[in-house]
Formats: structure tokens, C-alpha cells, sequence
């Protein structure tokens, strides 16, 4: 929003024009890292995120064409993403797989798989989701066009940022679940596996990371196409540790680097006479700053389990 | 412990032939041995296996698929002079993962780094090309390459240091960021005048490019320096107090430094040797192959490398055999797409299977708990 | 000791790639005799297939699957020939190792369909005298080798037209144009769209947004909600896949025009046209020419153009086709685009002088017909286009 502001140059327009752009662009991203979350609040890190959002993209935009539905897609979608992250999952869980390693052949996976299944869909027409104006709320000057008058998905977002908050620190689960990614050992005394726990944390983040390709496809996109996802996976996993493992705050990560994508093009329109590579980097670097404005107090609230994959993490934990 | 602790994989003793076992051993080492190349051996026919069954879901006859692979990967001068060049690069990626990680750090920025490595050479090439003897330019494009290769990773090892933002995310982002510093580059200043308004920089001269092995054929010296940087790393690693060190701190931080060892300097150095790696890799490939500076032209190096560094348990030398292996796969990948008509990614699932199959494969000679 | 012995192991694994590499280096030379010898045949004949290479997925509902669908149409012109496929290809050195390999495998002719294939197709070329590149848009400059040509279309020409009916259907006056990089042959497309609808419109002024990707989904999308916000009414693009701007546009009920394929059916309301390839006939009297052995020293042979304006020397019409018109479309604007397309195939261009650059200057002169090689290496926007392109 700052960003957005400051080179606004006083257009009021142009801060909502991207910021309704930025909810958009960043609901996808925003689904994914709250499985990110979920999956890292478990001890498990998944770079191969952008594999799952690839293969629901996929699965949501052939189920949506076979069944003519697109809420069938968005489970197909969810569950394309939740069936690669198994796969990482029974990798580290199972096989005692280094996280980043499994992770990033994850991603060369979804990639292929893709690709191999997905040419018959290119040229397919399917229903999609379209904006759907909430009565009175869309009303709202400014705040309305921004948040309520969306697509379905990312309403949905707006719903399951909260509840992943509420599962994580507000229920038994969660507990077991943090538990799991922080004293692994204190859950097994009570007597509970931490390697089912982390099954069910790393598939879940998988499914969200599938509905986010889902939305991608069906709402953004409408269409598949091969490599559709471009990167976005690769951004969920940052901002996980941008939004300090924290649901609520993965909200406002996803939509500042979403505005960052979006203002681009709203400044090209403009005639701002900006370079456009050097907007096509903004995005990032956005995100590298506020990194390390945020930096110190990030480290603080990582998960312990997620130590042990940046193995030398210790290094600088410690003053 | 946790079950990821289990998980020691800068250890180089995640090896299959790990020298503890053949040490201690002599009644069963032979059954041992026959056991551990038994299970590798099952993993890769594991991996083909599922990939063949893939194809055949596709209606390609597996077979068929294989032998076409095999027959066109290996049976030429000229494919196997592909495989040896496409493993040139990856090996020295690869190398920029196996050194950080010596001292405990994950570098996923190799890729930022390979086409910063692109830039350095081409920015030394366009100031100086006119001016340097042929051996010299080539000289300096690799110093310049490793520079900036150094520098982009030197910026994730200062950002690491100074504010603790893990270096395998800011190396991600920087990822991204490297790309756009070509795309400027290429549509700006370095703009090739008389390219009809194309993006690409002013070829090198012919003098400038990495000398060809053979006169017939793409085959360039890019091998060699990959090969002999494999080597150099391994006895630097094995051999000099900075390679202890490296270990030490990468092994347990809090004892290094009660050792009196500076951690900071350690992580430091090793992300700037890691990126001069990987800025020789892009260097190996402008100078070697391409020619111009173009955008994508090193595209997935560094991913590749990183899945090479891995397929070896980060071993300098078994890094020349896990290059080439994936070199020999994305050459066999043609063969998938010409003859077996798969689309071009799918080679990417044969890679992946790959290093699954290695990954869970080694895990009992570390012997970790399930 | 292990250690070394691994090392061991490493290098002589490496020493017996290098062996291998050496010994089968003797052992080609015989074949490459063998090679120079039908060498001295004609180039391009006696092969058993004909290779393509495609910069991005043959499906993507673009300019690639417009290549691959010429390639078909080939296919069935000649079933002896095996046609070999690479998608995907980077404009890298990747070109020669896919080519080689086809070439290895018996083809004699070799499609390189995009623009940034030419230095490679011209290495390959003089390593392989007797193969024919035949290599898509691009310019070759003095020698031009007897193995070699580049051929294209002026796309710009349908362009040029679907930009009076944009210029005709706005009512805001305001024209969206969504491209990825701003290259010569892109440049082209923005300012003869601009120029069409000038033509007919004055006021029209096309918006552009580069998205720095030829297939990223997403930032199209958001490229066109910008556009739409601004006002714009009718969209068009030139990306590789165009499925997401044209549905985009007919989502939110304005018109657009299409590129590369006829996606009329993704927008049945807003259509208005758009400009296709149409390789096959081309791709077939390009074959058929080689196979009479009379590419050498043809027109083919060298750098081969051909739009509306078709010369005694045109065997088959030009590789573009404007695309059916939309139900809005009045007669009025199709009788304009009629006329508009007689002129170009006639006397005219779409580049006609005078024109403007975006500062006023004259970039083309009053009263001049520029030559196709003159527009090919473009780097300005016209006067009318708003949006920004990096100084060269």
C-alpha cells in the first residue's frame, strides 16, 4: 500500500486501480503460502509448491471441462495438489529425503506431468469464475471495489486465511501440529506420531497450493497452458517467511507483491514512461526490502524443525 | 530428534560407498557392496520403469521410447560431444551448490548467478574485446564472470550475515531479479546496433570463444574447466585449512565458534566461491556456445545444477558424473519429443524420478531410523 | 584411499566419454564422406523426413500451433516424408543440437520457425551443405549460401486492416494493445493497428502494455483489466497464447481483435477480426521447389516475401489471412477494409508516408511505399500509440 501510494503521485485512482488488480494477482499466491504455512508450521518445507499449483491448475481446468462445473475444479484442483505434495511428503517423511532437494525435483515433476497431460486442454473452453459484486458492501468507496467485489475464490481466500489461523492456534490439531514443527519429541511422549501429523500438514499445504493454481486457471488465466503458474510457487514459499509462518499475515504479503505485479501495467497505461524491466523487477525487490526491514523479528517465530533444512541456520540464530 | 535431523545430507558419508562401512568390514563388505549397488541399481530401474509407464499412458511404446533415447544419446560423436557440452555448465552449477554447502548453506540462487556470470562476460567482451590478445580476453571474461557470479551471491551472503534473512529465499529472489538485469540490458545499453533492433548484445568475436576441441563439432574447452574446477574444489575441500573449516562450521556452528573460528567469514567466502562457480558456468556457456548475450539463454542451469549438486551428496567429483548424467538426460529428452512426439517438458519427469530414486535410495546408508 | 579411488573411478568415466567421443570422431568421418558426397547433389533431396522446430508448445493456440498446423498440412501433402518435431526450443544453441539430431535421423529439410533461429540456421547451414534451412522471418544478409532462405509474410498488413475496424467500433476512442517485448515485429503490428484505425478514426490512440513474456497467463490478464480501466474498448495482442485477452475482453463486454488463430468462438459477441497464419501453401510449394531441385539460385534461395502485394513470381497467396468478421461489424466498415486491402495489393502500405513518430518527427516520408527490409528492423511507435519503449 505504501509503495503504491508513493508513486501514485497523488492519483487516487491509480492506488485502487492496483490494489484491486493486487487482491486479484495475489489470491493465488495467497492460497499457496497459507499451505506453505500450514506445511512449514509442520517442520516440512516444500519449494516444490510451484509443481503443486501447476498440477491444479491442471486438474481444476480439466475437471471444470469434463464436468462442466468449475467448483468441481477447484476440488480437482485441491486435490491435483494434495496427490504431488504426497509424493514429497512419503520423500521426506518416509524415505528421509533433504526437504529441498525432494522439493525442488517436486517442482521438475509437476512441471512435466503437466506438460505431458495437459496439451488435450489448451484449446478447451470451460466455464469459469466470474466477479460476483457483494450487495451493499461493493458499495463502499474504494474499499468495496478493492475487496468486495471479487470472484468467488478469492472470497474464499478471504475466509480460509482466517480459518488456517484458527486450526493453527485455536485447535487440538493445530497444537499437534506446531508441536510437530517445533519438539517433535514432546508430541511423541504423549504418544502421537509426528509423521502422520506432518503427512497430513505437507498434503493439506499441497491442496491449498492446488486451489491457488485453481484459481489461476479459472479465474485469472481461463485457460491452461503449459508453465502457466511462472513463478508464483517460487514467491509462496518467500513469503512465508516474509508473513513469519503467520495466515493473517501471508494476507497482506501476497497482496502487496500482487500490487507490486500489478502496477506495471497500471503505470504503462498510464504513460508513466517507467523502463519496463526495471517495473518487472519491482515485485521482488519489494519484497527482498521489506525482508530485511522485517528481518530480525521473522527469525524469531521459525518454526525449530525448519532449522534443521536451512542446516545452517544456527549460525546466525544465535547472537 | 526429529525425523528431519535424520537427514545429514552435506555429509559426504551419505555416499553409497561410504567409506565407513569399508573400513570396518571385510567378512560381509563383498555382500554389503553387492547390497548397496543392488539397491542403486533397483532405484534408476525404478525410475525408468515409472517413466515408461508414464509413456505408455501417452500410447509410446516404452521400448521403443528407450532405445531411441539411448540410440541417439549415445551412439554418435556428435550427441555424445552434446552430452559432454550441456554437462560443462551443470557441473559447475552443481559445484556452486556442493561449496555452500560444505559450510551448511543452501544456495537455490544458482541460477541468479549462472546468468549473472552471463553478464559479467558479455560486459567485459563488449569493453574490451578490441582491445585484449585472444587468450587474455578469455581470461578476463572468466574473472569478470566469477565476479559477478560472487557478487550476486555475495549479496544473499551479506543480507545472510548482516540481518539473518536465510539465503535460500534471497537467493530465489534474486533469481528473478537477474533476469530483468539482462532484459534491460539486451532492450538498452547493450543493444546490438546492427542486430535489426534485435534483443541480443554484439556477437564475440570468433577469436573471443572458448577454443573447440575438435575441428569438427560444438565441442569446446568448457568441459575441461568444468572438470578441472570439479578437481580444484575437491582438494581445496579436502586439502586446505579453509576446507576443514568450511566443514567444521558447516557440521556444528556453535563449536566452530567456540573454536575460535569466524563463522561470518566462513559463510562469506563460501557464497562467493559458490557464485564465481556459478558465474564461470554462465561464461562457459556465452563464451562457449552461444556467442550473444540473449535472455533465457542459460534457462534452469542453475535449478539443474542444484538437482546435480544433489545427486551427488554434494561430492566434487562424483558432481563430473551426476553433470553429465543430466546432461546426457536433457540430450536423451530430444529423443522424447522427435521420436516419441511427448511433449518437450517431459524430460523434467525423467530428471525428477532421477534424483527421487537417489534420494531414497541413500537414506539407509546413513543409517538413519524410520 | 576410497577417496581416491573414487576420484579414480571419476576421471576414467570422463577419459572413456572423451574416448568414445574421439573414436566415434574418426569413425563419422567416413560418414561425413558419404554426406559430402550426396552433397554434391542437390541440397534438400533424397531425405527421408523434413524437421521443424517451434519456439514455444504446438498447442498453444498461437503462432507455434499456426506452424505446426503448416506442418500437418505438409505431412499430408507428402506422407514419404516422416515429419520430425521439436517444440519449446529456445532462440539458443539448442536449434543446432534439436536440427542435428533430425538431421541424423534423415532429414534433408529443416523448418526454423522463429525469428531468433537465424544465426543458428546459418551455422547449421554451412556445417550441412547438403540440408536446406528454410528459416522463418529474419533477414540474410550478402552471400546468401545455396542451402538457405528465409521466407515470412507481412503480417502487418491484416493488422493493418483489423485496426479499422477497431478505429470503426471504438466509441471511446481508446484501442488496447498487449504485447510482450518490444521488438521490431512487434513494434510493426502496434503502429499499423494505430495507423489502420487512424485512418478511419482520428481520435483513435492505442494504450500498450508490454508484459515481458510471450506466454504468461496472469500478467495478461492483468495487462488487460488495466486496459478495460482505462477505458479502452476494443482489445487486441500479440502474444504466443491468446486465449485468456480475448476471453478477458468478451467478459467484460468489449470488442476484440484477434492474432494468430480465429478465436471468434471465445468471444462470439465482441469478435470483431483478426489475422491468421496460414503456412501450409507456402510450406508445400516451398517443399515442392526443393524436391523439382530448383531452390538453389531461387526465389526461395534467399530472402522471400510476400504479402497482399503478389508478383507474377508468388506461386501460392500470401501466409496471412484476415479472420471472419464478428456479427457487430457494419457493411460500411467491411466495404473501408475491402478497400483498404485492395489498395495494399496494389499500390500501397500500411506504412504509406508521411508518418510520425510519437514526438511528431517524420519518420517516413511524405508520398513513400517503404520496402518490407526497410520496416524490418522498426524501433519506433507511431504517433497516436501511447506507451513507452527502452532508447535504443
Amino acid at each position: 500500500m505504501i509503495v503504491a501510494a508513493s508513486t501514485a503521485a497523488g492519483s487516487n485512482l491509480l492506488v485502487v486501480a492496483v490494489l484491486i488488480a493486487g487482491v486479484t494477482a495475489g489470491t493465488s499466491i495467497l492460497f499457496a503460502a497459507l499451505g506453505e504455512t500450514i506445511s512449514e508450521r509442520a517442520g516440512i518445507i516444500n519449494v516444490g509448491t510451484e509443481g503443486c499449483m501447476l498440477c491444479g491448475a491442471l486438474g481444476a481446468y480439466a475437471a471444470a471441462s469434463a464436468t462442466g462445473n468449475p467448483w468441481f475444479g477447484v476440488l480437482a484442483g485441491a486435490l491435483a495438489g494434495g496427490l504431488l505434495a504426497l509424493v514429497h511428503a512419503y520423500m521426506v517423511l518416509n524415505r528421509g529425503a533433504n526437504q529441498l532437494a525432494s522439493g525442488l525435483a517436486l517442482f521438475f515433476m509437476g512441471l512435466g506431468l503437466t506438460s505431458l497431460f495437459g496439451a488435450p486442454y489448451v484449446s478447451k473452453q470451460v466455464d469459469t469464475f466470474s466477479k460476483v459484486a457483494i450487495p451493499g458492501l461493493s458499495k463502499i468507496p474504494a474499499i468495496g471495489d478493492i475487496f468486495f467485489n471479487q470472484d468467488p475464490l478469492t472470497y474464499l481466500s478471504f475466509v480460509t486465511a482466517p480459518a488456517v489461523w484458527f486450526l493453527l492456534f485455536r485447535t487440538r490439531w493445530g497444537l499437534m501440529l506446531r508441536g510437530a514443527g517445533e519438539r517433535g519429541e514432546v508430541l511423541r511422549a504423549y504418544g502421537h506420531s509426528t509423521v502422520k501429523v506432518r503427512y497430513a500438514a505437507v498434503v493439506s499445504g499441497g491442496m491449498l497450493a492446488g486451489i491457488g493454481g485453481a484459481q489461476l486457471a479459472l479465474v485469472v488465466a481461463l485457460a491452461w497452458f503449459e508453465n502457466m503458474v511462472q513463478g508464483r510457487g517460487f514467491i509462496a514459499v518467500a513469503l512465508v517467511i516474509f508473513a513469519a509462518w503467520d495466515p493473517i499475515k501471508a494476507m497482506g504479503g501476497a497482496w502487496l507483491f500482487g500490487a507490486a505485479l500489478a502496477l506495471g501495467p497500471e503505470l504503462q497505461v498510464r504513460n508513466a514512461g517507467v523502463n519496463q524491466f526495471l517495473l518487472d523487477a519491482l515485485p521482488y525487490v519489494i519484497t527482498l526490502v521489506v525482508l530485511i526491514v522485517l528481518a530480525r523479528k521473522r527469525l524469531e517465530s521459525a518454526p525449530e524443525a525448519l532449522a534443521d533444512v536451512f542446516e545452517g541456520s544456527r549460525v546466525v540464530s544465535s547472537p | 530428534m526429529t525425523v528431519t535431523t535424520t537427514t545429514e545430507p552435506a555429509a559426504p558419508s551419505a555416499a553409497p560407498e561410504s567409506p565407513v562401512p569399508v573400513r570396518e568390514a571385510s567378512p560381509s563388505r563383498a555382500a554389503r557392496m553387492a547390497r548397496s549397488v543392488g539397491r542403486w541399481v533397483l532405484a534408476y530401474l525404478g525410475a525408468l520403469a515409472l517413466f515408461g509407464l508414464l509413456a505408455w499412458l501417452k500410447g509410446v511404446n516404452p521400448f521403443e521410447m528407450y532405445m531411441e533415447m539411448w540410440s541417439s544419446t549415445f551412439t554418435s560423436r556428435s550427441a555424445i560431444g552434446e552430452v559432454l557440452l550441456k554437462g560443462a555448465p551443470f557441473i559447475l552449477a552443481a559445484l556452486a551448490v556442493a561449496v555452500p554447502a560444505r559450510a551448511g548453506l543452501v544456495n537455490i540462487g544458482g541460477e541468479g548467478q549462472v546468468v549473472m556470470g552471463t553478464v559479467g562476460a558479455a560486459g567485459a567482451a563488449l569493453a574490451l574485446e578490441s582491445r585484449l590478445a585472444p587468450w587474455a580476453m578469455i581470461l578476463v571474461m572468466v574473472l569478470a564472470a566469477a565476479g559477478a557470479g560472487a557478487l550476486w551471491a555475495g549479496i544473499a551472503a551479506g543480507l545472510r550475515l548482516k540481518t539473518g534473512i536465510n539465503e535460500a529465499i534471497s537467493t530465489l529472489l534474486l533469481n528473478y531479479i537477474a533476469l530483468d538485469v539482462v532484459l534491460f540490458l539486451i532492450y538498452d545499453r547493450w543493444k546490438d546496433a546492427s542486430g535489426f533492433g534485435q534483443p541480443a548484445s554484439r556477437p564475440l568475436l570468433s577469436s573471443s570463444r572458448l577454443p573447440l576441441i575438435f575441428d569438427a563439432g560444438r565441442l569446446n574447452i568448457g568441459i575441461f574447466i568444468a572438470i578441472g574446477s570439479a578437481l580444484a574444489v575437491w582438494a581445496v575441500l579436502r586439502y586446505t585449512s579453509w576446507g576443514f573449516k568450511l566443514k567444521v562450521a558447516g557440521g556444528n556452528a556453535e563449536a566452530a565458534r567456540r573454536a575460535g573460528l569466524s563463522v561470518g567469514a566462513l559463510v562469506l567466502s563460501a557464497m562467493l566461491v559458490g557464485g564465481a562457480l556459478a558465474g564461470i558456468a554462465g561464461m562457459v556457456h556465452f563464451a562457449g556456445v552461444e556467442g550473444q548475450l540473449r535472455s533465457g539463454i542459460t534457462f534452469t542451469f542453475g535449478y539443474v545444477g542444484f538437482l546435480a549438486s544433489w545427486l551427488a551428496r554434494h561430492d566434487p567429483l562424483k558432481i563430473i558424473g551426476a553433470g553429465l548424467l543430466l546432461g546426457a538426460i536433457s540430450v536423451a529428452g530430444d529423443s522424447l519429443q522427435i521420436d516419441a512426439g511427448l511433449p518437450a517438458a517431459t524430460v523434467n519427469i525423467l530428471m525428477a524420478l532421477v534424483l527421487f530414486a537417489v534420494l531414497a535410495a541413500g537414506r539407509r546408508t546413513q543409517g538413519a531410523r524410520s | 584411499m576410497t577417496t581416491f579411488r573414487r576420484m579414480l573411478f571419476a576421471l576414467l568415466a570422463v577419459c572413456a566419454l572423451v574416448l568414445t567421443a574421439c573414436a566415434s570422431n574418426s569413425a563419422s568421418t567416413s560418414s561425413s564422406d558419404s554426406d559430402s558426397s550426396t552433397a554434391s547433389e542437390t541440397p534438400g533431396t533424397g531425405g527421408s523426413a523434413i524437421g521443424f522446430l517451434y519456439v514455444g508448445p504446438k498447442d498453444d493456440y498461437g503462432y507455434n500451433q499456426a506452424a505446426a498446423q503448416g506442418a500437418a498440412e505438409l505431412g499430408e501433402a507428402f506422407p514419404d516424408y516422416e515429419i520430425l518435431e521439436a517444440e519449446s526450443v529456445p532462440e539458443t544453441a539448442e536449434v543446432e543440437q534439436k536440427a542435428e539430431q533430425m538431421i541424423s535421423q534423415g532429414a534433408k529439410i529443416i523448418f526454423t520457425t522463429s525469428y531468433g533461429y537465424k544465426d543458428y540456421a546459418l551455422n547449421l547451414a554451412e556445417k550441412h551443405p547438403d540440408v536446406v534451412f528454410l528459416q522463418q522471418g529474419n533477414t540474410l544478409e550478402g552471400d546468401i549460401p545455396n542451402n538457405i532462405g528465409t521466407y515470412f509474410g507481412n503480417v502487418y498488413e491484416p493488422v493493418y486492416l483489423a485496426g479499422i475496424a477497431a478505429g470503426k467500433a471504438t466509441t471511446s476512442n481508446k484501442l488496447g494493445y498487449v504485447a510482450a517485448f518490444p521488438i521490431p515485429q512487434t513494434l510493426l503490428n502496434i503502429n499499423a493497428f494505430e495507423l489502420g484505425a487512424q485512418s478511419v478514426n482520428p481520435d483513435a490512440e492505442t494504450y500498450t502494455v508490454f508484459t515481458s513474456a510471450w506466454c504468461d497467463p496472469g500478467k495478461q490478464s492483468q495487462a488487460a483489466e488495466s486496459l478495460l480501466n482505462q477505458g479502452v474498448d476494443v482489445l487486441t495482442q500479440h502474444q504466443d497464447c491468446t486465449s485468456t485477452i480475448t476471453q478477458a475482453a468478451e467478459k467484460a463486454g468489449a470488442s476484440v481483435v484477434g492474432y494468430h488463430a480465429d478465436a471468434s468462438e471465445l468471444a462470439p459477441e465482441g469478435w470483431l477480426t483478426g489475422s491468421e497464419w496460414d503456412w501450409g501453401p507456402l510450406y508445400i510449394d516451398m517443399v515442392t521447389t526443393i524436391d523439382a531441385e530448383e531452390f538453389a539460385g531461387g526465389k526461395y534461395n534467399g530472402n522471400y516475401r510476400v504479402g497482399y502485394k503478389k508478383t507474377a513470381d508468388d506461386a501460392v497467396d500470401a501466409p496471412l489471412v484476415q479472420s471472419a468478421f464478428g456479427p457487430s461489424v457494419t457493411d460500411e466498415t467491411k466495404t473501408e477494409i475491402a478497400a483498404a486491402k485492395e489498395e495494399i495489393s496494389t499500390t500501397g502500405s500500411p506504412f504509406a508516408g508521411p508518418v510520425y513518430d510519437q514526438d511528431g518527427n517524420v519518420v517516413i516520408e511524405d508520398g513513400v511505399i517503404p520496402e518490407y527490409s526497410e520496416l524490418e528492423s522498426m524501433d519506433y511507435l507511431v504517433q497516436g500509440v501511447v506507451g513507452e519503449i527502452p532508447a535504443s
